[in-house]
This record gives structure tokens, sequence and C-alpha cells, in this order.
């Protein structure tokens, strides 16, 4: 397990003795820094210690303490662990400075934590709600705030217990009685917002005339959220001239289910296969990461065959996933579904070998804490070297020989929706994003996690940060994960797949953690508070596919519609994990 | 006077059969074109109305028919409705021209079967199938849709991007033939088929035609990944159905002009003493270029509007123009020697030529985006 | 003109055939238009402002040279058809008009008129 937080460096205490004090409740590490102080403690982070990524950004409501706080990440792109910095404010008025001047991929995560957190970031260019609807009455991840079923704050709920009188509460208090309308509300009349505040945000730069100096249009067009190619229920309105993108701003939240205080009304346990509906492309993945974070909590250590068990799996959830993602990018540039039948194919297989293992073929439920759920059953490990050493190789390149000097791909991906490696840092892309704009960052590799640093693999990395880079760098992953996979294959010894006993309940002790793997959509983050009851006080997740999608409007600003389409397809965003 | 009642009629006949003849294409083309597809991506298709699908055309109009139609709000209406008429009716009578075989011998009359033998055939087609772009536009304008709108737009984008080629197209089958007629083109390919002095020609006259009947990878005016449905976004029922006839009578249509101006149209072995087989060597041929059209469909991914315009003017138009000199140049090698080995001169240059241009040219198509 | 009688024979008919299909849709089909309903699509969101309106058309310097350029296309079409009886007169002819055409293209293609983003 790898140290995440710098202890040994003093700087930050000896340079800011006011402002900065040392985290020294139980469990938690890194430096509180007073909120006042906060954009000036960052930037000597930033610029003098060497931390350029801001990769998580996490609000957290100490109710019983009356305080709210931000919990804040960053790491060294060129690798090594990171830093953890957090800033109270009375929960009350909660306002902390907006860290966007300096990284701006805290856009996006300063939102979500105003919208489900209600902390205000002053100074933030665009703080609207994110997940939620605008309108929506309260912050929900507030402990004080209590969903309309509310009954208690954690599982297992009293009501289903004890055997025999089993009931729902919704059965005690049905649908139509249940719904309070404000005064003079009429629900058949209600006109759904009109957006006037998300279409001024766009229209603000509607204002200038083309080069000519011929006034020309704007036109602001919705692409979404029923639209063919946004993978999903997402919203992109943008602002043309002509076909040309001016502005373009993301709207999500359609499916939108608060994962998160769900999670934290669940039992630990309970959350691993609530984590597999996140992406639901790389279920395993997700369960990785969770299972890492507590674990960390825990401090435990899954046996040997379970570490091996676990990379396999995640490295075959890469594959199947960029299989998908290539596919559906070759979707998105308008082949029509050839390439993503042919890519499905070989998913398939991979998935069969999640059918046998785990029982599900999507929703795997595979990892556990300090283990694996199932060993591998008879003949399900010459079917995975069947793949690894056989066809996966063949097929990736076949992959790559239909697929990448395609004259149409080229003339589609290149010089298409380009970030250079400094917009990739300061936006805090992860995975593959990042890597094709020449930032090679693997958290495999730079903060190793599990067992990977025995692997053998490169660190896959394009240069040019545009749509086919992203496309071309998904390919060398498939390969790199392929090798990882022969030499884990290999290398797998015989024992056990569990550390001590399987649980029902777990006891975790009181702390915090923040487990991150690199899941093929990027860096996932699972920030998890405990204070040692049945169920985390926090349950954070840091989704690679709503921090990537940050950077999109940098990336799709002057090209056109049809390149928006594949800009997107090429960030490779999941909704489940988007909308959370 | 009884003779042109005759005439009429007999107009009358050929007329409805090329209609429905082609509605009826249209309908098992789809099915043809889904079923392809199919096969190109491991699946299997259409297989549950009738036997392996055969009626599901059927029970796509069935279902079409009852279809409500909506024409929104602000729609300019009456161009709403007359669009798709405009873009159908151009497609329906492109093939008027065209021969499908050689006469033939019907209760005591010589029956063409042709409509009619225009000595400007050619300069009809190119108008008549320039015609339909119009319908895309006002459709695409009158619906009162952003996605509509740029769909028009790049419809007409599209429209000025390839054209010329496909107009430059035409001249060398005409060079060689010495006609207009499509007629006599296809009689001047009794022994050889143009295709073989012509293979530049017919190479870029049938990617111009996948871009004029707004085929992949041409499919920017209905990009469906893009502007979910393009030009025909507000479109439903028998509307919709008409533009959809358009697109795919359209193909067969362009595939039909092809096999006539490079492929010997309907001539094949032993049609003179047969000719019923006229007609059967024609719809084989046809068939082959549409299943080439699917297969460009199944493996291509679409080109941005843009670069089509750079690759129309800076690719096609270059090459079809030295195309048609080079040609020129080899049917007056013909006549200044008497020796008519020199047309072979044609593929050889023409191809060379080709290869030199697309070599020069690849740079400037590929680098429109800076 | 005689030539041109049996396409207006097939013109008319197909006119006919179309204005069914359209007529056809009204006889069967339901009609219960809402406000909803007969708004225009935009992904499921109400519009932002009219459908149509100015657009920029940044091609429409190719528009015209499009113009231009299909005008001479057209020229060709008489010359190939009496191609054979002008002879070498007719070759050398129209090599001098392509190359003005050529000179033309170039300089456009020079001055960056074939160039729109």
């Amino acid at each position: 397990m790898s140290a995440q937080v710098v202890t040994e460096n003093v700087d930050l205490l000896e340079k800011f003795p006011q402002s900065v004090k040392q985290d020294d409740r139980a469990g938690y590490a890194g430096y509180i820094v007073s909120a006042d102080h906060l954009l000036e403690v960052v930037r000597f982070i930033r610029d003098d210690m060497g931390f350029d990524y801001l990769a998580s950004i996490t609000g957290v409501d100490y109710l019983p303490n009356g305080l709210m706080e931000a919990v804040y990440h960053f790491y060294k792109t060129s690798g090594g662990p990171g830093l953890v910095i957090k800033t109270q404010v009375d929960r009350e008025q909660a306002a902390i400075p907006s860290l966007v001047s300096l990284y701006p991929g805290a856009d996006f995560q300063e939102r979500e934590a105003w919208d489900l957190l209600g902390i205000r970031f002053d100074g933030h260019p665009d703080l609207r709600r994110i997940l939620m609807w605008e309108g929506f009455a309260g912050h929900p991840l507030r402990k004080d705030w209590h969903e309309p079923y509310y009954e208690e704050e954690g599982k297992p709920y009293k009501s289903r217990w004890p055997e025999g009188k089993v009931y729902r509460r919704e059965d005690k208090n049905p649908f139509h009685k249940n719904v309070d309308y404000p005064a003079g509300f009429d629900p058949d009349k209600w006109v759904p917002d009109d957006d006037s505040t998300l279409y001024a945000s766009v229209n603000k730069i509607s204002s200038a005339g083309g080069e000519s100096g011929i006034k020309t249009d704007y036109v602001i067009v919705n692409m979404g959220p029923q639209h063919p190619s946004t993978h999903g229920v997402f919203r992109m309105v943008v602002a043309l001239e002509g076909e040309t993108i001016r502005a373009l701003k993301p709207v999500m939240g359609y499916l939108h289910r608060n994962h998160e205080k769900i999670g934290e009304r669940n039992t630990f346990l309970q959350n691993m296969p609530f984590t597999d509906r996140l992406d639901y492309l790389s279920s395993m993945s997700n369960n990785f990461g969770y299972a890492l974070a507590v674990e960390k909590l825990m401090g435990i250590k899954p046996p040997e065959r379970a570490e091996y068990l676990r990379v396999i799996m995640a490295e075959f959830t890469r594959i199947s996933n960029h299989l998908f993602a290539i596919g559906s990018l070759l979707n998105d540039m308008g082949a029509y579904f050839t390439p993503m039948l042919y890519a499905i194919e070989e998913r398939e297989l991979i998935l069969d070998i999640f059918e046998a293992t785990a029982g599900s073929r999507i929703m795997c439920n595979y990892f556990r804490f300090g283990g694996v759920a199932r060993d591998l059953p008879e003949g399900v490990e010459e079917k995975m070297r069947d793949l690894a050493f056989k066809r996966l190789p063949r097929k990736i390149d076949e992959l790559d020989l239909y697929l990448t000097n395609n004259e149409i791909v080229k003339a589609r991906g290149e010089g298409v929706g380009v970030l250079t490696p400094e917009q990739a840092i300061a936006y805090s892309a992860s995975g593959p994003v990042l890597r094709a704009s020449g930032v090679p960052y693997d958290i495999r590799r730079a903060d190793p996690y599990s067992i990977y640093d025995r692997f053998d693999f490169d660190v896959a990395v394009r240069y040019h940060g545009d749509v086919y880079d992203r496309y071309l760098i998904r390919v060398d992953e498939m390969r790199q994960s392929v090798r990882i996979i022969q030499q884990a294959l290999n290398g797998l010894p015989k024992g056990p797949i569990q550390e001590g006993k399987p649980q029902y309940l777990v006891r975790v002790p009181a702390g915090e953690a923040y487990g991150r793997v690199e899941a093929p959509k990027g860096e996932l983050g699972f920030y998890v508070v405990s204070n040692g009851k049945a169920n985390p006080w926090r349950y954070h997740v840091r989704a690679p596919s709503f921090v990537n999608i940050t950077a999109l409007e940098t990336m799709a600003k002057g090209n056109k519609v049809a390149d928006t389409v594949a800009i997107l397809g090429s960030i490779d965003i999941v909704l489940g994990e988007l909308d959370r | 006077m009884i003779m042109d009642w005759a005439l009429l009629t007999e107009w009358t006949i050929k007329s409805l059969v090329l209609i429905f003849g082609l509605i009826g294409g249209f309908a098992y083309l789809t099915l043809f074109e889904r079923k392809v597809l199919a096969r190109f991506q491991v699946r299997i298709g259409p297989n549950r109305a009738g036997p392996h699908g055969i009626l599901q055309p059927i029970a796509d109009a069935i279902k079409l028919i009852f279809k409500e139609e909506l024409i929104p709000a602000k729609a300019d209406k009456i161009i709403f409705i007359v669009a798709p008429i405009i873009t159908v009716i151009p497609a329906l009578i492109i093939l008027a021209v065209v021969p499908f075989g050689p006469d033939i011998r019907l209760f005591g009359r010589t029956i063409t079967l042709y409509i009619s033998d225009l000595n400007v055939a050619v300069l009809y087609i190119m108008s008549v199938t320039s015609i339909s772009v119009y319908g895309i536009v006002l459709a695409g304008w009158s619906s009162n849709n952003k996605y509509a709108t740029l769909g028009g737009i790049r419809s007409t984008a599209q429209m000025i991007s390839y054209e010329l080629a496909l107009g430059l197209g035409f001249v060398g089958p005409i060079l060689l033939s010495g006609s207009l007629s499509l007629v006599g083109i296809v009689d001047a390919q009794k022994n050889v088929w143009f295709f073989l002095y012509q293979p530049v020609g017919a190479f870029i006259f049938w990617v111009a035609n996948l871009a004029e009947v707004n085929r992949a990878p041409f499919d920017m005016p209905e990009a469906e990944q893009e502007l979910t449905a393009g030009y025909h976004t507000e479109y439903s029922g028998m509307k919709f159905a008409l533009f959809f006839m358009a697109e795919y009578i359209k193909m067969i249509a362009v595939s039909a002009i092809a096999v006539t101006l490079f492929f010997g149209g309907y001539r094949g072995p032993l049609v003179d003493q047969f000719p019923v087989l006229g007609p059967l060597y024609f719809l084989i041929k046809v068939v082959a270029f549409l299943y080439l059209m699917v297969w460009v469909r199944a493996t291509l991914p679409r080109i941005r509007y843009d670069r089509l315009m750079a690759f129309g003017w800076k690719l096609l138009f270059p090459i079809s123009l030295g195309n048609v000199l080079l040609t020129a140049v080899g049917i007056g090698l013909v006549g200044i020697t008497g020796n008519n080995l020199w047309l072979w001169f044609i593929p050889v240059s023409t191809i060379l030529f080709f290869l030199l241009v697309s070599h020069f040219a690849q740079g400037a198509v590929a680098g429109g985006n800076k | 003109m005689s030539e041109y009688l049996p396409i207006v024979v097939l013109l008319i008919l197909s006119a006919f055939v179309a204005g069914a299909a359209i007529a056809l849709g009204h006889l069967f089909g339901p009609h219960h238009p809402t406000e909803r309903k007969s708004l225009p699509y935009e992904s499921g969101m109400t519009p932002f402002g009219p459908g149509a309106r100015r657009m920029p058309v940044r091609f429409y310097l190719i528009a015209v040279l499009f113009i231009l350029f299909d005008i001479e296309t057209v020229f060709f079409l008489p010359w190939a058809v009496v191609f054979r009886k002008l002879g070498l007169f007719g070759l050398i002819e129209m090599l001098i008009f392509v190359m003005v055409l050529v000179v033309g293209f170039l300089y456009a293609w020079e001055k960056g008129a074939l160039e729109w983003e």
C-alpha cells in the first residue's frame, strides 16, 4: 500500500505558521489551512512544491462539529505520493475561495460541492448547480437534509427488521398523500425551467462580430439530452457561428440519483455492488478503487492470489472498456456500427470470463475488503490464457490495421479537439485524455497500488492531444493491458483469496482514506470517511468522466459540430459515473 | 389520332412500370441494405416479417402510413409539405432517358425499353439530379429547426463540392461515343465497356455519385450523430418516407447511370439474339453497384463537410479535368495516326495522372484543419 | 420536341404518386397535435430562439466560383460531341480553354478562395 500523504514535508508548516496546521484528528492526515489564506497556500503548493495536479475536491459535512470541510488532494504529474489539505469553515455560512483561477479543473468539482453541500466558492466564474436542477430546494448531501422517504441515517433499516414485520416506509405514506406542493403551484400547468441563466452564460460570448466585420448571429443549439451521440442523457448547449463552436456548456445530472447520499446510508459492504453502477462498462475497476479506500482505513491487505486476480480482472476491464470506447468513437465519427460490433464481439468474450467468475457480466460485484468474492472456477484460467495470449493480441492488431491508417479517421481526428499538456494538467484531466496530451501520468506507475509495481509495462503516451491520439492511446493501452495480464497469469499463485473470514458487517475504524486507481477512463478516486459506525460518514466518488468533461469546452471551441461529437466520444464518458 | 392514343398508352404504361418498379425497388433495396449491412457486422438482420424478413418493407410501409405526421408550429407549412415532393419527383424521372434493354417486339409493335431517347440525355440527367437539392434545402429551411437548417446548408455545401467532378465525369463517355444520348452511349459500348478506357473517370464519377445521393461517407446533410436527422428531423410518416424513397431511388438511378455510362448498360453476351437478357444484365450490374454502396457504408466513417469541399475542389476537380483532357488527347492521337490502339493511352495516362495528383493534393486536403 | 412528351407524362404521373403518398398519410395517420408536440425538435429541450435565421455561410466564395466553373463544365459537353469532327483544331482549342480555366483555378487556390476554416 502506498503512503499517500506527505508527512515529512514540514515546509508548509514552517512557511505558513499562522494559517496551516497539521490535521491531528485520529485517522486523519494532511494539513488544515484557514480559508482566508487558502489561495496563497495553494499557490505555494503548486508553484514551489510542484504539486501541479489537483486530483479531487471533496466537501464533507461535519454536522456534530458545525463545520463544513473541503478536502483537496494534490499530486505531482512527475509521480509520487500526494498532498492533502483541508479547509474548515462554519457550515451555516460556508464560503471558501475558489481555486478555479489556479486550477481550472476545479470548476465542476466546486460546482458539485456547491450543489450538493452548499459550500459557496467565492470567485468561481459560473457557480450554478450542476447535478441537481435549478430551483431544487436545499443541498442534499448536508447531513441535516432528509429525503422524502427518510427513515434513519444508516442501513440496515429497523423497519425491515426483525423478520416478519417488514414494511416499506412508502407503504405507510402513499404517494399521492405525501406530495406537498408550494401554495399556488399547479403541476399540470408547470413549465420546466427555461434555462435562462444557462443560456445567458453561453450568450456572454455571443456579442462579437465575425473577423470580416460582418455581424453574424450566433445560434444557441441544444445537443442533448435526447441526442443520438451524447452517450446517454447528456446535454451540451453550444453557441454556433455557422457550424463552428464558439461556446459550449455541458449540462448534466439527468441521471443523477445522489449516489453519494445513498452510499452514506449503505453499510460499507453494501456499497461494493453499488459502485458497479458508476461506470457500468468497467465495474471491476470501480470495485477496485472502493476496496482500496476501505482497506486503507481498515489497515488490511488482500492475500497474493487475490491481488493477482484483482489485477487480471481490472486489466480485462480496461480492454473491454477501451474496445467499447473505440467502437463508440468510430460511431460518433459516423461509421455505421461496424467497428462497434467488431469490438463488442471481443468484449463479449471478456464478459464471459466475468460471468463465469463473478456471476454477472456487467455488474460484477467481485471485490471484497481484503480479497475477492470467488476463486476462478474450473476452466476459466484456460479461457483467460487463450484470450490473453492468442485471441486478443491478434484482434487488437486487426482493429489497428482496419482503423489506424484509415484516411477518414485520420482526417476526422488529427488536429481536432486539441488539449495541450499544460491545459490537460490544469484541467485535471486524467487517464487516456491526459496521456494523449503528452503527460505520461499513469497511477499504476506514478503512485503504484496493489501489485502493479511488479509488472513490466509501458505507460502509453501520445503527444498531439487530439482525437486521433486519444484513439491511438487506447489501442496502446490495450496492448499494455494484455502484457500485464500475460505476466499476471504466468505468476498467478495458489492460495487463499480472502484475508480472514468474509464478513457481512465489517468494522472500519474512524478516519479518512482516499483510494485511487487508474480506471480505464482515468483517475477513479474514492474518498471515504468513517466515524467507526457501520456506514461511511462520507463517501465521495472522484469520477474520471466527470472531471475530464471539464475540459470539453476548451477542446471543442473553434471546431465544428461534427467534431464536438467526436471529441465527446474521445473523452469516453459514461453517464452512470458522470451524473452519479 | 389513333396512333397518338396508342403512343400515350404506351408512355403511360412504361411510366407506371418505371415508377412502381422504382418504388418496389426502393422497398426491397432497404431490405437488401439492412441484410447486407447485418452480414458485414456479424448480425442476422431483419428476419421476423415473413421468411427471411421478406415482408419487412411492407410492414415498414404500413407503419409509416399510419404514423402521426407533425408539422412544427412555426414551420412554413406549404413549403414543408411541398419539399418532399420536390425531392422525390426528380428521383423518379431521372431514369426516363436510360435504356434498360434493346428494342423488343410486343403485340406487333416495337417497344423501346426507355421512356425517351433525348439527344441531350446527359444534360437532362445533370439538371434533374440537381433539383432535388432544392427539396432538401427547402425542407431544412421550412422546418424552423436548427438541426434541419444546418442540414440544409450542408447539403448546399456538398452540392457545390461534387457537382464539378460529376459533370466532368460525363464528358469522358461523351468523347468516346460522340453522343449525348444514353442510347447512343450504350450502343458505342458494343465491343468495349468505357470503364476500360475511363477507369479514373468512372471512379471519380462514382465517388461524386455517393455525394450526390447523400450516402456514406458523404451523408452529412442527415448525419445522425451530429444533427440527429439533419434536414428531415421534423418529418414523420409518409413525408419522411418520401425523403427516404428519394434517397434510395436516387441510389438506384445513379447506379443505373453509372452502369450505362461506363459498364455497357444492358449490353452483355447474346443480348442481340435474346433481347430479354438486356434488362436482366442491367439489373445484375445495378445490384452490383448498390452492393458497393452498402459496402462503403459499412466500412467508412463520415467525412466532415468542409473536408469534402477541399476533397471535391482540390482533388476530384483537377483529376477529372485532367481525365477529360487526356481522353481528348488519346482520341486525337487515334484520329491522327488512325490506329485504334492509341485509345489505350487514355487509361494508362489517366491512372498515372491520378496517382500524381492524389500524391500532391493529399496534404492539401488533409491539412484543411490547421 | 416529341421526345419530351413521354417525360411530361412521367413527370405528371410521378407528381401524382408523390401527392398520393402524402394524401395517404393524411388520410390514415392520426392527428392530435399538442403545443408540446409541435415544438421543433431540439434534443428534447424547448428551442431557444427561432430555428431558421441568418446563418453565416462561409463558403459563399466557393459557391460563386462553383457557378463559374460549372458553366465552363457545360461548355465541354457540346465540344465532346463534335470533338472527332473538329480533330486537332478542337484539341488545341480546348487545351487553350482549359489552360485559361486552370490558371483561374490555381489563382483562386493560391489566393485562398478555397480555404474557409
